[in-house]
């Protein structure tokens, strides 16, 4: 079979890597030929992930070329690329419902929102994606491929290093500057244990980490270095708002480290509360360092969480049996009818209609903002406030205008409200 | 390592036997009224023969299993008109295609593969094969997996890992319609009269829980599966073999208990002995004093 998969970039994320490890599988497991598609100019070289080597990566003017018997996007902005590919099946390979990721008044919520409209064939990851998925259009093919876990990297150990009278080992990853990580509030919830610690952040941007609020920050660092932190660490904190399959804590657990997460999406298809981790409840960060210190000072508690975390482990599918999976949904897509094309009409016709709708609105505030702002901008174009412009960026008249700033403070906060 | 026996036999546990028959039982009637019934991954076919009984099937009975004389025995096992053993090897690719051959025509079929695609590192072939073969007018599939997931077993038997995830996996990839099926582990214990020789039979309550096998039904006559529902079977357990393990188990575990206390009493006094030695060694003895210059440098 004859296999595309479009990707933005090869950058390093958690979303690329799952779609190069699939890729890898069916190119060298199930013998497809298999093609990246990068539908974005590339701006930097592409991370080297492992099994890249075994793929064929070419651009989208290449790629028009050719003809695919699949085609699968694999990030909303891809979607739109998506059929400039000559192929007999579209797929969507979902990892996450990506209009989550976005402001509610972004212009790109409702353009990856809008991707599920489309005649598409769907493969997810994650059961509750799987599910809304169903609901939301019952009319397309909706296959669950779970992914699997490089067993090979996390190795799990034969038998948990049990630790006592140490600090409690805590690791929390990911980017601090995308809202939903929830990294900022991890840290914070650190900061208000009571219990010996050691945090280690894992982070690509060091500098935003202020001083003192961690033990250790590293990164990026490479999926060895990572096992190896996870295998030292006793619990993974993770308070993300957002998650598809949710694989860091799974990641831990295949080295022996339990979890502290919130109820995020995903959580529950391998994390069960006193069993294997510890779930949290949202924007409690004294709870979170409370549930901490517990771990910290019950060490038994700890033991049987992370004992059964990483049994949770043992059982989750290779990459191998995952790629099984793949193939058999890529074959049962190929083999099966292509999902009605008019299915998804009436809720496109609705989008659209809402997002013009949005766009009337924004151009009507935007109209009224400008009417408003009109004695303003009468007022910059006339000399005085020129005059009075240059005076104000005038170097000589620097210690003359912070002596006046505070006599004018009531006045300016009265004008701009 | 838990204790497991990968082919059910005459001599594998009454627990073990009961589920797998179970198994079996559910599909008896299916395989009844069918014209052609293949098994897949047969085994020594014990639990089918047990589930179809005494009375002969009246169809033909395709017992297939990678091992050749496993397949002959368990075509002599499992009474039927007409029983032919065949060896295949379900990962292979000609395998299955023999197979699909094999299996060619419209008459009413049925086929079960019970705890068979575990076995296989690459199951999607079989599978594709298995909806395939569903997909004709009168062909149902019945199959089964282990709930790994949940007991967190390691059997080194099997190539993958299954459970209510993987299950889900699998689910996506059947047609609508599919039946799905728990199989869940029973306990008791029953009262009989001490005097004479009373047989009995007791009902069981049943609730949803822990799936100790998953199953699937799909094809022509998936759905007649929902009316047989709940099946259970039951077995009296052989208390004296129960009793055998356990008692041997506890003992061990008395011996293990005294011999490490042992261990660390000697382990103590030779630690004390060593401690005394070093200490005698580090210490100037009373010859060595003499002999020693006094701080003045006099002897």
């Amino acid at each position: 079979m004859k296999v595309a998969f479009l990707l933005n970039d090869l950058q390093l994320s958690g979303g690329v890597g799952v779609v190069v490890q699939h890729a890898r599988e069916l190119a060298l497991r199930h013998g497809h030929e298999v093609t990246l598609v990068l539908v974005r100019e590339q701006e930097a070289a592409p991370w080297q992930f492992d099994g890249l080597a075994h793929l064929r990566v070419e651009g989208l003017d290449d790629a028009r070329r050719e003809r695919f018997d699949v085609a699968i996007a694999t990030w909303w902005e891809t979607v739109y690329s998506l059929y400039e590919l000559d192929a007999d099946r579209y797929v969507h390979f979902i990892q996450s419902l990506e209009d989550r990721f976005y402001d509610a008044l972004s212009a790109e919520r409702p353009a990856a929102a809008g991707v599920l409209d489309f005649p598409l064939s769907y493969v997810t990851e994650a059961s509750w994606i799987a599910q809304t998925l169903r609901q939301a259009r019952p009319d397309a093919p909706c296959l669950l491929v779970r992914n699997g876990i490089d067993k090979t990297v996390f190795r799990s150990p034969e038998q948990l290093d049990v630790r006592v009278g140490e600090p409690l080992r805590i690791v929390v990853e990911g980017n601090p500057q995308v809202w939903f990580k929830g990294v900022w509030p991890a840290i914070s919830a650190v900061g208000r244990m009571r219990e010996p610690r050691h945090l280690t952040v894992v982070t690509g941007d060091h500098s935003k980490i202020a001083p003192g609020s961690a033990d250790a920050v590293v990164g990026p660092i490479s999926h060895d270095e990572m096992a190896a932190l996870y295998g030292a660490s006793d619990v993974v904190l993770k308070l993300s708002r957002v998650e598809g399959m949710f694989g860091p804590p799974l990641e831990g657990f295949h080295m022996g480290a339990t979890c502290v997460v919130a109820p995020v999406t995903g959580y529950d298809e391998y994390i069960e509360h006193g069993w294997n981790g510890w779930v949290v409840d949202w924007d409690d960060e004294a709870g979170t360092a409370r549930a901490l210190d517990l771990l910290a000072r019950d060490r038994r508690l700890l033991t049987f969480l992370r004992a059964n975390a990483l049994e949770t482990a043992r059982t989750w599918p290779t990459w191998e049996q995952s790629g099984v999976f793949m193939a058999a949904a890529l074959e049962k897509i190929r083999r099966d009818p292509p999902p009605p094309p008019y299915a998804g009409a009436r809720q496109l016709a609705a989008d659209s209609r809402m997002a013009l709708d949005r766009q009337r609105l924004l151009m009507h505030e935007r109209n009224e903002y400008r009417r408003l702002a009109k004695p303003a901008l009468r007022l910059k174009r006339t000399g005085a406030w020129q005059r009075l412009k240059w005076l104000r960026e005038h170097p000589a008249m620097q210690p003359v205008w912070t002596l006046v700033r505070p006599l004018t403070r009531k006045l300016r906060s009265k004008l701009t409200g | 390592m838990p204790d497991w026996q990968e082919r059910i036999t005459a001599d594998s546990r009454p627990a073990t036997r009961a589920e797998h028959e179970l198994r079996y039982a559910l599909a008896a009637p299916l395989i009844r009224a069918a014209a052609r019934w293949c098994d897949l991954g047969c085994g020594a076919g014990v639990a089918a023969a047990a589930a179809l009984g005494d009375e002969p099937y009246g169809g033909s009975a395709l017992l297939i299993d990678r091992d050749a004389a496993v397949a002959d025995a368990a075509a002599a096992a499992v009474q039927a008109r007409e029983a032919t053993a065949l060896a295949l090897d379900l990962a292979d690719g000609d395998a299955l295609a023999t197979l699909r051959s094999t299996l060619a025509g419209d008459e009413p079929l049925v086929i079960t593969c019970f705890e068979t695609i575990e076995h296989l590192s690459d199951f999607a072939p079989l599978v594709t094969l298995l909806t395939e073969l569903a997909a004709r007018p009168a062909t149902t599939v019945l199959l089964s997996v282990p709930n790994d997931d949940f007991w967190a077993i390691e059997n080194p038997h099997h190539a993958t890992l299954w459970g209510e995830g993987a299950l889900s996996e699998l689910r996506s990839l059947l047609p609508a319609g599919h039946v799905a099926l728990r199989q869940v582990a029973l306990q008791g214990t029953a009262l009989l009269p001490l005097d004479g020789e009373a047989r009995a039979s007791a009902s069981v309550a049943l609730a949803p829980g822990v799936a100790s096998h998953l199953l699937l039904a799909f094809g022509a006559e998936a759905a007649k599966l929902g009316p047989a529902l709940p099946a259970t079977r039951v077995v009296q357990a052989d208390v004296v073999e129960q009793r055998r393990w356990e008692r041997q188990r506890e003992s061990d575990l008395l011996y293990h208990v005294a011999a490490l206390r042992a261990l660390e009493a000697r382990l103590a006094e030779t630690e004390a002995a060593l401690a005394q030695a070093t200490a005698a060694a580090a210490a100037p003895t009373a010859g060595e004093d003499d002999d020693a210059p006094a701080a003045s440098g006099h002897a």
